[in-house]
């Protein structure tokens, strides 16, 4: 989802989770699924870079991994050392998905890390776009 | 191009590199527990040579300071007066006896110091300094001509070398065994010069299997010992002998009967060892004057028969060339019982492993000559029966057949021979067994094990036996970076994830982060609560052996977190111990 009008890096993550649970019946226990999402995030930084925030959760809520993209209309705070996040994406891996779990976080990594395509999903200017950068860059 | 030049960033790429080279390496080499032991049991070899040869050094030494000549023990008693003869031993004894008195405060609280007690029934840590104690004293005993064998303080000091180690090393107790066992096998191949009899003298008498999980670090460290003796005084075999071989098959009947000859007196041998033990202990007298009586006992027989001093090795090789004739050897051998019964009676610190070889080359060769005036196609080389009789002896007093036989042909080299010494070797074995039931080592073992028994925290085979605590552990915030640099700092392949009431979480795997150790962007985000495993199995300290086995042949993982009702982990268990352990387990019991 793109322009996702919100304050806080809480209200980013509730926003993107309530967004995850509507479009996938894997997320079978959405409450749950939020408190482990909010653990994890107390635990240490889901940040990745200044703009890039990557919350995540192994959890007993889901049944396979999902993901949750959005870009916000402004920059949000997640923590002191993240003050501008603008890409958020949400991951939720079953429990003993640890394998799956690094792979998405590290083809998540790779993508961003690709010249142009961080740049270019902060400009898309619709939804549909958006969705085409990341779908030409994991193509790549 | 996308230079890094953050410090904290280099050095978190320099150290996942460092990581990816280790996974490398441990992938293409896989060095187990087991050969990891074996690098272990080399470098007890190498240390127990060294310790070997520095005993014998100083055993010279001391000889050559009290005779003042450096020949054999026997040639320097021949060259001196009688009265000198008379006094050395007896000396001797007293100065080994003051030090054993003085060494007492210096090891006040130190259990026994017997390497096979540490080996079979205890923990494997053998006390270094009642052991140096006990060394320095056998080398007055020694030094001085005493008829005891200087080669038991040699696998004592090799068995204390690695000991060491493994206590150094923080070797679990079936490791620390292990490695008391290694050096014990390197003590026996750099004195005898025999590699593979160490391994099996140690296997056969004090572990009581040839199992490979034992044997091949026994002998690694065997061969390490025996080589570096051989680099250091370039000694071939012990014994140089003329080459013998079995003359016709009508010598078998003969050699049948030697075998059941030593059989018999090798059982009273032992015996009679242990009557001098009790008459001297009879007597009352305190340890030093016990010790300088049976000292003077030898120097009295030596005025006579210098050749009852030392261990017997110059006199046996006499008697294997047969350059002594019979009714001389009737008295050497004689002389040499009621020596050698004095000095072990009289408690110097020796073995009396040479010693019966001694007694044995007497009773073959005796044998053998009268044979031959009887009937010489029954026993051609009346040499060939010294040297059989010395196996058989062995045999029947070490209650180790396959250790004598591949002694006596490792200290000789006479493969022709091979035939007649592994039947009187048996023969003997079985003669001796059936007369009584106890060996040379196995009367102390059985004493300790008894006591042992009354410990209700011995051989309960429960996990807490084998644990070994404080294994490397990692907060559930411990980022990507910590975690890859304990997993270099440490050699193992799961890192146990605790939180802060030091309650076991999971475990995070190697396995599982070795292919993203080229991305050092997920260091910034992952943490070890996002790939701990929590289905990682865990045993109880109460566990049984063969449920923690269970455990291993469900999972793989060279160790397991030991975890205590609370949850609380305790420490770790290794596959290598328990396997060992359950070697260990499976011999027969001491106790009978």
């Amino acid at each position: 989802m793109t322009d996702l009008r919100v304050n806080s890096g809480d209200e980013a993550i509730r926003a993107l989770h309530q967004r995850l649970r509507a479009a996938t019946p894997d997320v079978r226990d959405a409450a749950q699924f939020l408190k482990d999402l909010f653990e994890r995030s107390a635990l240490s930084s889901v940040c990745i870079s200044e703009d890039v925030a990557m919350p995540h959760a192994r959890t007993t809520a889901v049944s396979r991994i999902v993901l949750g993209v959005a870009r916000t209309a402004a920059p949000v705070s997640f923590d002191v050392e993240h003050p501008g996040v603008r890409l958020i994406f949400m991951i939720g891996t079953p429990k003993a998905a640890v394998t799956e779990y690094l792979q998405a976080v590290a083809a998540l990594s790779r993508i961003l890390k690709q010249g142009g395509t961080r740049a270019a999903l902060l400009e898309a200017p619709t939804e549909a776009e958006f969705r085409a950068v990341l779908a030409r860059a994991q193509l790549r | 191009m996308n230079v890094v030049t953050d410090p904290a960033k280099l050095l978190l790429e320099r150290m996942l590199r460092l990581l990816r080279w280790r996974v490398w390496v441990q992938e293409k080499l896989q060095p187990t527990e087991w050969q990891i032991t074996l690098l272990w049991a080399g470098f007890a070899g190498f240390l127990g040579a060294l310790s070997s040869l520095v005993f014998q050094g100083l055993a010279e030494g001391v000889h050559q300071l009290l005779t003042g000549s450096n020949e054999g023990v026997v040639e320097s008693m021949k060259q001196l007066p009688w009265w000198a003869v008379l006094a050395l031993p007896a000396v001797g004894g007293l100065l080994a006896g003051i030090v054993l008195m003085l060494g007492k405060h210096l090891t006040k609280g130190q259990s026994s110091t017997d390497y096979m007690e540490a080996i079979s029934i205890g923990s494997g840590q053998v006390p270094i300094r009642a052991s140096l104690v006990k060394s320095a004293a056998a080398l007055f005993s020694i030094g001085s001509g005493g008829s005891i064998g200087r080669e038991g303080p040699m696998v004592q000091l090799a068995a204390v070398m690695a000991s060491f180690i493994g206590r150094w090393r923080q070797f679990t107790p079936p490791q620390l065994r292990l490695m008391v066992a290694c050096g014990a096998s390197a003590g026996i191949a750099s004195a005898y010069n025999a590699p593979i009899a160490g391994s099996f003298f140690v296997a056969e008498i004090i572990l009581g299997t040839i199992a490979m999980e034992s044997l091949g670090p026994l002998a690694v460290s065997a061969v390490v010992a025996a080589m570096t003796v051989r680099v250091l005084t370039s000694e071939a075999q012990l014994y140089k002998v003329p080459e013998f071989r079995l003359g016709s098959p009508l010598e078998m009947p003969a050699y049948i009967a030697l075998g059941v000859i030593a059989g018999i007196l090798a059982p009273w041998f032992l015996r009679s060892l242990k009557h001098a033990e009790k008459i001297f202990i009879a007597t009352k007298l305190p340890l030093v004057a016990r010790m300088t009586l049976g000292g003077l006992i030898v120097g009295a027989l030596a005025i006579q028969v210098p050749e009852v001093c030392g261990n017997g090795y110059s006199v046996v090789v006499t008697i294997l060339k047969g350059q002594v004739l019979w009714t001389t050897l009737l008295l050497f051998v004689a002389c040499k019982w009621l020596a050698t019964a004095s000095s072990f009676g009289s408690g110097a610190p020796g073995g009396v492993f040479t010693p019966s070889l001694f007694m044995g080359a007497g009773a073959g060769f005796l044998f053998g000559q009268a044979v031959h005036t009887i009937w010489p196609g029954g026993a051609v080389d009346p040499r060939a029966f010294a040297l059989v009789g010395m196996g058989a002896f062995l045999s029947a007093v070490s209650h180790a057949p396959v250790m004598a036989v591949i002694m006596l042909f490792e200290m000789t080299l006479s493969y022709d021979i091979i035939l007649p010494l592994m039947l009187c070797s048996v023969v003997a074995y079985y003669t001796a067994k059936g007369l009584d039931g106890r060996s040379l080592y196995s009367e102390v073992l059985k004493t300790k094990a008894a006591e042992k028994i009354g410990d209700a925290g011995f051989g309960r085979g429960q996990v807490a036996e084998l644990m070994k605590s404080k294994p490397p552990t990692l907060s559930r915030h411990a980022h990507f970076a910590e975690i890859a640099r304990m997993f270099l700092a440490t050699r193992v392949n799961n890192l146990y994830v605790t939180d802060e009431q030091q309650r076991f979480l999971g475990a995070v795997s190697l396995h599982d982060i070795k292919p993203y150790l080229g991305e050092p962007e997920l260091a910034e985000l992952v943490i070890a609560n996002d790939i701990l495993r929590e289905e990682f199995p865990r045993v109880g300290p109460e566990s049984t052996l063969s449920e923690a086995l269970g455990h291993f042949l469900n999972f793989e993982a060279e160790r397991l977190p030991v975890v205590d009702p609370s949850g609380k982990l305790l420490g770790s268990l290794s596959k290598g111990d328990l396997l060992l352990a359950l070697v260990e387990m499976r011999k027969k019991p001491l106790v009978v």
